[in-house]
């Protein structure tokens, strides 16, 4: 076993280039990684390499938010990653497209997002703290996509990954939605219009502000919190579906008009 | 802040209950309620204050106290419960159905009641958990604001309720039985309230939650599960013997 310090700026860059190139790198927890403070370092410093290369935040995303997914990968709370900008896939009319070559083979998850109208700082933020600092909600679908091969991903190859983060579409924002109660929020995602995925808001932790709750008492760990303005998405619904060239997903959720996504 | 002798004395007393675990009797203390509230806010060394409560809503229960106004006490973070709670940690809770409101911007001293209303970002279900130390909950004004307006603990719902949805009345359950239930209209003008704790504590702060006081009794806590009930909305918590 080689007993070489492990260099993150290396790692970052081997991301990046596997981002840009399409080439996915074998398991990072293989190559030695696994430490999740030092997965968070890596994934924090390839956000700084692209932020240098005029990337900018959107926001954050939960990921891992079901015990189903947390039982998988051997782990007991959520991870989570930056939203880029340059991977925000407009909508019109609720019907978005997108490049599928822009991704290695990705997957769509449901969720419910947030928007921040006021900034979050741990560490003692509550759901309600959440919900009183929201400024609108709705509904997004989220498209992971890893450039670890074949998914065989273990918690720190994903954190490192920017928490298996590939593009976000956003529904229209809903300032009277802040008032539903978003445990009981219900979704059916299909893929080529048969229903492939369900869930419900309680899905997400419990209750999907209680994953934004986390994110910023987590980010506190870091001296980092939410800002106005965020973008929070707070977790997958239901199981991430994989999709091809050529496939049509289509969110439903509860409340909030449908939004779909087209992989050209 | 420093606290008299008086003061102190009572302070000491309040303290020394609280880690016994052990409620004491009143020693009929009356001074005014300024050093009382100076008392309860010595409390809040080492604690990150989340907002207030208000207490002794009705006026009859206040001309029983002799006052003429409610009374607040402090919301600390480590007193919100999440769904399920030990009883060992209190001396002798009661519990209380109740709304909160949270505040989406700052309310400076001041502020008239239509602008404090203006930065209520909506409400939650809410349940109040009252610990006295005073045996029985006998005790005189300066020394109930001096224990914090005998706050213990509080959970709240999962919803934002917006004030036109406000349901009319708060229900309490105890394992399965009603045991309490009063109007939210007996809460009163919650711009008036609101505008009035602001002045009191010197400006309230966006993020900040307030328990607007109970419109039912109290009703001693039990193991087993609480329920709040009103409208459409329910909050449940498991008290643990």
């Amino acid at each position: 076993m080689p007993e070489q310090p492990l260099d993150p700026d290396r790692l970052a860059a081997q991301l990046e280039e596997a981002l840009c190139s399409r080439r996915p790198l074998p398991p990072l927890s293989e190559a030695g990684l696994v430490d999740v403070a030092e997965a968070y370092a890596v994934q924090q410093r390839w956000h700084s390499l692209r932020v240098r290369s005029g990337e900018r935040t959107a926001g954050r995303k939960i990921g891992l938010t079901s015990t189903a997914m947390q039982a998988q990968l051997g782990v007991s709370e959520p991870d989570y990653g930056v939203l880029w900008a340059s991977r925000h896939v407009p909508q019109a009319g609720g019907r978005a497209e997108v490049a599928f070559e822009v991704f290695l083979p990705p997957r769509v998850e449901g969720e419910v997002a947030f928007l921040l109208g006021r900034p979050l700082r741990g560490p003692h933020v509550s759901v309600q703290d959440v919900l009183a600092a929201t400024e609108a909600v709705t509904c997004g679908i989220e498209i992971i996509d890893s450039r670890i091969a074949d998914w065989r991903i273990k918690i720190t190859d994903t954190i490192a990954d920017n928490a298996s983060f590939g593009g976000f579409v956003l529904g229209p924002w809903s300032a009277r939605a802040r008032h539903e109660d978003l445990r009981l929020v219900g979704m059916v995602l299909s893929h080529n219009g048969q229903p492939a995925t369900e869930g419900v808001g309680a899905a997400a932790l419990g209750h999907p502000a209680r994953a934004v709750a986390w994110l910023a008492n987590k980010l506190a760990e870091f001296g980092e919190g939410l800002e106005e303005g965020d973008v929070v998405f707070s977790g997958s619904l239901g199981r991430a579906v994989p999709v091809q060239a050529g496939d049509l997903v289509t969110l439903e959720m509860a409340g909030f008009p449908p939004l779909s996504l087209r992989f050209t | 802040m420093t606290l008299t002798e008086r003061e102190q004395e009572l302070l000491r007393r309040i303290q020394a209950a609280r880690s016994a675990g052990t409620p004491v009797p009143s020693a009929g203390v009356e001074f005014d309620l300024e050093a009382a509230y100076r008392v309860q806010a010595s409390g809040e060394t080492g604690r990150v204050l989340r907002g207030y409560k208000l207490g002794l809503l009705s006026e009859a229960k206040q001309r029983q106290m002799g006052i003429t106004e409610p009374i607040y006490g402090r919301l600390y973070a480590d007193m919100l419960l999440p769904s399920a709670a030990s009883l060992r940690r209190f001396l002798q809770p009661r519990v209380e159905p109740e709304l909160a409101v949270v505040l989406r911007r700052d309310v400076p001293p001041g502020s008239p009641p239509g602008r404090v209303a203006a930065a209520f970002a909506g409400f939650f279900l809410a349940l109040d958990v009252l610990d006295s130390v005073w045996q029985d909950y006998r005790f005189t004004a300066t020394e109930v604001v001096a224990d914090n307006a005998s706050g213990g603990a509080f959970a709240l719902g999962g919803a934002l309720l917006p004030e036109a949805e406000l349901p009319g009345q708060l229900r309490l359950f105890v394992n399965g039985a009603l045991r309490s239930e009063g109007p939210t209209g007996a809460l009163g003008d919650l711009g008036v309230r609101l505008a009035w704790l602001a002045d009191r504590v010197g400006g309230l702060r966006a993020g900040q939650v307030v328990l607007l006081g109970s419109p039912a009794a109290a009703v001693p806590a039990e193991a087993g599960v609480v329920e709040v009930w009103a409208g459409a909305h329910t909050l449940a918590l498991r008290l643990e013997a």
